[in-house]
C-alpha cells in the first residue's frame, strides 16, 4: 500500500487541491467504461430481452407502442423448421471450423517454430496476412474464388488439369456449407496460430534437452512436453473460437446468403433476415438473438470459471 | 536444436509451401480478378493468367463512377454506391480513428485501476468485461437499431462511434490490464511521495512505460473497427454515412454482379489494414496474446 500522506499539499496542473481518496479515484477512473457498457451492452441486452416478449413489427415501432405478447415469439422461434436448420448447422460449422483450426494451429505454430529453416521464416512474416483482410472483403474474394462460371479455384484446377468439368463449390446444397468453413478458417486461423507459437516459446528448452539425452524420438518429445504444456492454450482457443463461430456473419452474406436452399443458414443469419427483411419481425429477431445470446454466455461462463481462474491477473 | 534430417527438411519445406499457397490464394485471386474486365473472365473461363491488363476497374471507383474507361464504355448500369467510395473512406477513417483514440482514453483508465486497486467491484468490473468480450454484435443490434432510433442516431457517425466504443471497450480492457500489471509500482510511489497526485502520476510515469500495450491495443482496436460491418450496416442507410465495409456489403445483394469491381473495391479496403500489420506485426502479436491468456 502507498505511505501514508505526507502533510504537503499536491497543487497539481489537473486543479486537485484535495487528493481523492484510493476508492473514489478508482470509480472516477472507471465512469466513462461503466456509463459504455450500461449504454452499448447492459441496456441493449435488457432490452433485447423486453423486445423479445413484445410484438414489435413496423407498425408498433413507427407508433412506438410495443404490446405485451409472452413468450409468443419464443414459442414461434422454436416452432419454426428453419430454426433449427440455423442452429444445426451453426453447430456443424463450429464443429468443423473450430476441429481444423486448433489442429492446423498446432501444426502450423510447430512449422514456424523451425528457426533452421528458411521457408518456416517466409511463413511466420505472412502467418498474420489474413488477420488484416476484412471479413465482407474475405467473403467477397472467397465468393469469387467459388464461383461456378468464373471461379478461380476452378480455373486452378483446370490448369492443373485436375478437374474436367466446373466445381459448384458454394452452390451445392450437400458441399455449401463444408465450402463456407475454408474462408472462416482462413480468416481466423492466424490468431489460434500465434496462441499456440506464444505458448511454444513459454516452454523451457531444458526439458527437451533432457528429452533428447533420454533418447526420447520427436513423437514423445510432443506427446510428453509439447501437448501438455499447450493443454491450457488449446482450451482457451477452443472456447473462445466457439463463441466467435456461433455468431458467425460476414462470409454468409457474402458467399452464399444463406443458401442454396436453407443449406447455410446459420443463427446470427436467421435473426438478422427475421428482423430486417420484411416482414420485418423484430420480436421474433430479438428472441432468437437472444436465444444465440444464452448459448454463447453459456461458453462464457465455462471460460470464466475455468481458464480465468487459474490465470488471475 | 534438433537439427531436422535432409528428408524432413524438405518435408519442411513442402508443408511451408503449403501454407503460404494458402495463405497467398486469396490475395492472388483478388488481385487477378481487379485488374481484367467481366469479358476477358468470360472468354475464356479455364484460363488462369488474365487475357489483358487494366487498370479500369480501379479508374472507375476512383473518379466516382465518371471515368468509365474502356471497359465500362457501353454499361449503361453502375452500381451506385461505388461512387461513395471516397465518403466511406472518409467515413471509414473517422469512424475507426475516434473509435481507437476514445476506446484508449477510457480503457487504459479502466485498465490501470482494475490491475492497481483490488475492490471486490472492480474484479467484478473485469468478469464482466471478459464476458462481454463474448457477445455478439448481432445480439446486440435490433435493440441498438431501436435506442440509436428513438435518438435520432441513426445515419449518423456519432452512433456508430458510440456503439463501437462501447462494443470494443471490454476487449482493449482485456489486453491493458495485463501490461499495466507488470509496471512497477515502486515509481508512482516515488511520484506521490513528490507530490503528485494519483491521475498525475498515472498520466506522466504510468501511461509513458505503457506505450508498447497501448499501440498494441490501439492497431487492434483500428483493425476491428475498419473491419466492423453489422454496426454500421444497421445503423447507417444512407451512402453517405455508410462505411467501406458497409459499401462493399451492398454491391453483394446487386442483381447485376460485377465481380471485377468488387475484386478492386475490395484490394482498395484491404489495403489500409495490411499495410499496419505490416508495420505493427510485432505489437498486434503480443496484444492478441495478452488479451487471450492473460486477462
Amino acid at each position: 500500500m502507498l505511505p501514508a500522506r505526507t502533510g504537503r499539499r499536491p497543487h497539481g496542473r489537473w486543479g486537485f487541491r484535495r487528493e481523492v481518496s484510493a476508492g473514489r479515484f478508482a470509480f472516477l477512473m472507471n465512469l466513462p467504461t461503466i456509463a459504455f457498457l450500461c449504454v452499448v451492452l447492459v441496456y441493449p441486452i435488457a432490452y433485447a430481452g423486453y423486445l423479445s416478449m413484445h410484438k414489435v413489427g413496423v407498425a408498433q415501432l413507427r407508433r412506438g407502442e410495443f404490446p405485451f405478447n409472452g413468450w409468443e415469439n419464443y414459442s414461434r422461434v422454436l416452432e419454426d423448421p428453419l430454426f433449427w436448420i440455423g442452429i444445426k448447422n451453426t453447430l456443424t460449422f463450429s464443429a468443423i471450423t473450430v476441429g481444423s483450426e486448433i489442429v492446423l494451429a498446432i501444426a502450423i505454430a510447430l512449422l514456424i517454430n523451425q528457426a533452421g529453416v528458411w521457408t518456416s521464416r517466409v511463413t511466420r512474416l505472412l502467418i498474420l496476412l489474413p488477420y488484416a483482410i476484412p471479413p465482407i472483403c474475405n467473403g467477397l474474394i472467397w465468393s469469387f474464388l467459388y464461383s461456378f462460371q468464373f471461379g478461380f479455384l476452378n480455373r486452378i484446377l483446370f490448369t492443373l488439369g485436375l478437374i474436367d468439368t466446373p466445381i459448384n463449390w458454394a452452390g451445392n446444397p450437400d458441399t455449401a456449407l463444408y465450402a463456407l468453413t475454408v474462408p472462416y478458417i482462413w480468416r481466423t486461423l492466424p490468431f489460434a496460430i500465434i496462441l499456440v507459437h506464444a505458448a511454444l516459446q513459454g516452454i523451457p528448452r531444458e526439458l527437451y534437452e533432457q528429452a533428447a539425452i533420454d533418447g526420447a524420438n520427436a513423437w514423445h518429445r510432443f506427446r510428453r512436453i509439447t501437448w501438455p504444456m499447450l493443454q491450457q492454450i488449446i482450451a482457451i482457443i477452443l472456447i473462445l473460437r466457439t463463441a466467435f463461430a456461433f455468431a458467425v456473419f460476414e462470409e454468409i452474406l457474402a458467399i452464399t446468403q444463406g443458401g442454396p436452399g436453407d443449406a447455410t443458414w446459420v443463427a446470427a443469419w436467421y435473426s438478422y433476415k427475421i428482423t430486417f427483411s420484411p416482414p420485418n419481425n423484430f420480436g421474433m429477431g430479438s428472441a432468437s438473438a437472444f436465444i444465440l445470446a444464452l448459448m454463447i454466455g453459456a461458453i462464457a461462463l465455462v471460460y470464466l470459471k475455468l481458464i480465468y481462474r487459474r490465470v488471475t491477473l | 536444436m534438433f537439427k531436422p534430417s535432409p528428408t524432413g527438411k524438405l518435408l519442411l519445406h513442402v508443408a511451408n509451401l503449403m501454407v503460404i499457397a494458402f495463405i497467398l490464394l486469396p490475395l492472388v485471386a483478388v488481385f487477378f480478378g481487379s485488374i481484367q474486365s467481366e469479358k476477358a473472365l468470360q472468354a475464356d473461363t479455364r484460363r488462369l493468367l488474365p487475357l489483358e491488363v487494366t487498370a479500369d476497374n480501379f479508374m472507375v471507383i476512383l473518379s466516382k463512377g465518371e471515368q468509365k474507361g474502356r471497359i465500362f464504355e457501353q454499361t449503361t448500369y453502375l452500381p451506385d454506391n461505388i461512387k461513395s467510395f471516397y465518403a466511406a473512406v472518409v467515413n471509414s477513417t473517422i469512424v475507426a480513428t475516434s473509435v481507437t483514440l476514445l476506446t484508449l482514453l477510457f480503457g487504459s483508465l479502466s485498465a490501470y485501476t482494475i490491475a492497481r486497486q483490488r475492490y471486490r467491484w472492480t474484479l467484478f468490473l473485469l468478469q464482466a468485461n471478459i464476458v462481454a468480450r463474448f457477445v455478439p454484435v448481432i445480439v446486440l443490434m435490433i435493440p441498438l437499431y431501436i435506442v440509436m432510433r428513438s435518438l435520432g442516431q441513426l445515419n449518423s457517425l456519432t452512433g456508430v462511434i458510440i456503439a463501437e466504443t462501447g462494443f470494443l471497450l471490454p476487449y482493449a480492457i482485456l489486453i491493458l490490464a495485463p501490461y499495466f500489471d507488470t509496471i512497477p509500482t515502486e515509481l508512482e510511489e516515488a511520484a506521490r511521495i513528490d507530490g503528485c497526485t494519483r491521475l498525475r502520476a498515472f498520466i506522466s510515469i504510468v501511461l509513458p512505460l505503457a506505450t508498447p500495450a497501448l499501440a498494441a491495443c490501439g492497431v487492434i482496436v483500428f483493425i476491428a473497427s475498419w473491419h466492423e460491418l453489422l454496426i454500421p450496416l444497421i445503423l447507417n442507410a444512407r451512402p453517405d454515412f455508410m462505411t467501406l465495409p458497409v459499401i462493399i456489403a451492398t454491391l453483394v445483394g446487386d442483381v447485376f454482379v460485377f465481380f471485377n469491381l468488387m475484386m478492386a473495391i475490395c484490394l482498395l479496403a484491404l489495403l489500409p489494414t495490411v499495410i499496419l500489420v505490416a508495420l505493427l506485426q510485432k505489437y498486434i502479436v503480443e496484444g492478441l496474446a495478452a488479451g487471450a491468456v492473460k486477462g
